[in-house]
């Protein structure tokens, strides 16, 4: 939905769960992204537990983690995602007078706008959710309530057992055999797929070096570094301003997404398009890990069109520093504008490789994995 | 700050495990081929596959000819030794191939070496064709058995020489044809393995009419009076050019020396048969003579899944001149060399080192870069002619996934 769209916004509003207040200051180039005043929920939400009788709680748990920034990244909002749905969907019974599919399909989409209210959906999160659908409306009739929720709860299961941590365990595999001895590793943020990279290739001893970058106002990279530290590999860690100084010394550049799109644009974390930008003037080869299932048909040119806009507050404000408050009072002024973004997209030319389940691909060959592999397997 | 570059450290530690620089007194073969004595292949940092194509275009001296007839009488036995002609090679090994002189039993490598000798074969199609003698000596009673023993053929071949991208490839489509058809098992064994053999067979022709089909292609994108810049000596690019020379369009063929291999005059000395004006050029002219070409045309070793080949020494160098001038550039290459690689730069694929002759002691020192091949990567590349079609460099990894998914 576009959310430059007054009527369809009242609507919707008139229907949410969540009450959500509309942010004063928007920059122009982004009005039709939704975006809310942070932190003016959580209570509201808090004290109405008890009293929602269509939303399941698992469900309502997993919206107040997303709303909360709890739950981070894609892989993890997705398995949250099912596994809430999963529950939903055991403590599920039909009621009289309705069939399964269709009382299910629509009740799935009514948890999915709770949950778009809390966070914007992800792409791997809108994949997921197609699939469910999917499954539920190719339901044979035949089946009996019980058998249907069984058989739906295993195709879950299996959906998040293939595609998401066997497909993890596979680019690993492939990721693993471009590390050298020698090497020095450069990777933005913090992606589960690259960490696990990083940790199997230094058990297979491997010696190599991780810088690792990072930005405000998230710091993700600060998680990513403690878990690398933990475990001996040697790290150097700076932020996104210093990576031009420091791309000179590096050879591989790994990074995460959060999706691929059709004309081979990676859809990461903001920052990302730098790092890669850079890396291809230094000529450093730039290789992207991504689950097969986080691809979709879209084409993106820029990072507007479709983005997600987080908390302005963060990046007015320093944690911990409360010296640094040279634009407290000024939020509210017509002229000042904070934008706060959380994506963006980077163009196929930066990007040297992409590794997936389906193995070592370049950005052109996208468009094939889709068309070959959404065809028959679990999504049509 | 090269010093400091993983580069340099990888070089560093490449170079303390290679062997001596050769003696200068020997010529291009200056070993006997390596797989005289044992199915592994003892100088394993010196590519076998680079080897035998030194063999094949080499320009056969009066000494070499004497090393390789005092070859021939000391291992009169050994099946896969060198023979002093290709034809002899061909019969003894053929014969040799089937029943080992010291009463081994049969050695893939062995039979995969003989037919590896003739000049005309890709090594893709003589790895093919032992995998097909493998199966009509097999002992092997079912479908499972039969592709154990082939999956075991197959990567003892691939181990012997790592370095070749068409022997891996040729290996891979084999065992990927061979379990695909097993799980139709509704016939009964014999008829299956008959089947299979007839296949490897026509895989045989298939590379033949591989080269016609290209040489076809092609022909739209020379026009008369076109100069065009070769290097290495592939077959079907010779093949290209001798279609265009039987179809009586007149252009003109430059073509470089091709160092250490000389491949440049062997080159020539094939085109100069077929009445084609060619003008032999050093490596380091080619980007002086560079605005006078209208058409790159290379080979290729292999073709890897970014688009990109991997070819002679020497090919990115002239890929590069030849973009930076806006010269098309085209890559004549049979499928069955698109292989599963991807490397990222030109040091990400295993080595393939061919000992270089300067004709002058070097002082041991001095360090030679002696790797045979390099990596074009597919930006520089225009077009690629296949006997799939011509395609975009992008199209590759499209084809690749088709097949091997």
């Amino acid at each position: 939905m576009q959310y430059d769209d007054k009527s369809r916004v009242e609507k919707a509003k008139k229907r949410a769960v969540v009450k959500q207040t509309e942010a004063r200051n928007r920059v122009e180039l982004f009005r039709h992204l939704p975006q809310y005043e942070h932190g003016t929920q959580l209570p509201d939400l808090e004290t109405k537990f008890f009293e929602l009788d269509p939303m399941h709680p698992a469900v309502y748990k997993v919206g107040l983690q997303y709303l909360s920034g709890d739950i981070r990244g894609g892989n993890a909002r997705c398995i949250a995602m099912f596994q809430a749905f999963k529950e939903a969907i055991k403590d599920y019974s039909t009621p009289p007078e309705k069939t399964l599919i269709r009382d299910l399909t629509a009740r799935i989409s009514s948890y999915v706008s709770f949950l778009i209210e809390c966070r914007p959906l992800s792409i791997s999160m809108g994949n997921a959710i197609k699939f469910l659908k999917n499954r539920i409306a190719k339901l044979p009739l035949a089946l009996s309530e019980s058998e249907a929720k069984s058989t739906l709860m295993l195709d879950i299961d299996r959906f998040i057992n293939e595609k998401i941590i066997l497909s993890e365990k596979v680019i690993v595999k492939h990721a693993v055999t471009k590390i050298r001895d020698g090497d020095v590793l450069l990777t933005y943020g913090a992606s589960s797929v690259v960490e696990m990279i990083l940790l199997h290739a230094h058990e297979l001893g491997k010696h190599f070096h991780v810088v690792v970058v990072d930005s405000r106002p998230k710091l993700e990279g600060q998680l990513l570094l403690r878990r690398l530290v933990r475990k001996g590999l040697s790290c150097t860690y700076t932020h996104v301003n210093a990576v031009s100084c420091i791309m000179q010394d590096v050879t591989r550049v790994f990074l995460g997404a959060s999706s691929v799109l059709s004309n081979g644009t990676v859809y990461s974390r903001v920052g990302t398009a730098c790092v890669a930008m850079v890396a291809h003037a230094f000529h450093v080869p730039v290789l992207v890990c991504c689950e097969a299932y986080k691809f979709h048909e879209r084409v993106q040119l820029d990072s507007i069109c479709f983005n997600e806009l987080g908390n302005p507050d963060a990046i007015s404000k320093v944690q911990g520093r409360k010296e640094i408050n040279y634009l407290d009072g000024l939020v509210n002024q017509e002229n000042l504008q904070l934008l706060n973004l959380i994506y963006d997209a980077t163009p196929s030319d930066y990007v040297s490789m992409i590794i997936t389940d389906y193995g070592m691909i370049p950005p052109t060959s996208v468009p094939v994995i889709v068309r070959e592999y959404r065809r028959d397997h679990l999504w049509s | 700050m090269w010093w400091r570059s993983a580069s340099f450290i990888l070089d560093r530690q490449q170079h303390q495990n290679r062997t001596v620089a050769p003696s200068p007194e020997s010529f291009l073969l200056s070993s006997p081929p390596p797989m005289a004595d044992s199915p592994l292949n003892p100088k394993s940092n010196i590519s076998a596959y680079y080897q035998t194509r030194a063999a094949h275009h080499a320009v056969v001296t009066t000494d070499w000819l004497a090393q390789a007839q005092a070859a021939v009488g000391r291992h009169s036995d050994d099946d896969g030794s060198l023979g002093g002609d290709k034809g002899a090679a061909r019969i003894g090994g053929g014969g040799g191939g089937e029943e080992e002189g010291s009463g081994k039993a049969f050695s893939v490598i062995d039979e995969f070496n003989s037919w590896r000798k003739q000049p005309a074969l890709a090594e893709a199609v003589a790895a093919i064709r032992a995998l097909a003698a493998v199966i009509r000596t097999s002992g092997a009673a079912t479908m499972m058995e039969l592709e154990i023993e082939l999956k075991k053929a197959s990567d003892s071949l691939k181990s012997w020489d790592t370095t070749s991208i068409s022997l891996t490839a040729g290996c891979d489509l084999f065992m990927l044809y061979v379990t695909r058809t097993s799980a139709l098992e509704y016939e009964d064994f014999n008829s299956a393995k008959s089947r299979l053999i007839e296949r490897a067979e026509k895989f045989g022709e298939i590379s033949c009419k591989a080269r016609r089909i290209i040489a076809m292609l092609s022909q739209d994108f020379f026009f008369d009076g076109c100069t065009i810049l070769v290097h290495g000596f592939s077959r079907v690019v010779l093949e290209v050019l001798k279609t265009a020379a039987e179809n009586k369009k007149h252009f003109r063929v430059l073509c470089t020396e091709g160092r250490p291999d000389r491949t440049g005059l062997r080159f020539s000395n094939e085109l100069a048969k077929l009445d084609v004006p060619v003008k032999l050029l050093i490596d380091s002219a080619v980007a002086y003579t560079m605005d006078e070409v209208d058409v790159v045309l290379f080979g290729a070793d292999g073709v890897v899944e970014s688009g990109g080949i991997i070819n002679m020494m020497g090919t990115f160098q002239i890929a590069l001149v030849a973009h930076s001038m806006n010269k098309p550039v085209y890559v004549a290459a049979e499928s069955y060399k698109f292989a599963r690689h991807y490397p990222l730069d030109q040091k990400d694929m295993s080595p393939a080192r061919r000992p270089i002759d300067f004709g002058v002691p070097i002082p041991s020192k001095v360090e030679v870069e002696t790797s045979a091949r390099d990596y074009t990567p597919p930006q520089y590349l225009t077009l690629l002619f296949t006997d799939l079609g011509v395609l975009t460099p992008s199209v590759i990894s499209d084809e690749l996934i088709q097949l091997y998914l």
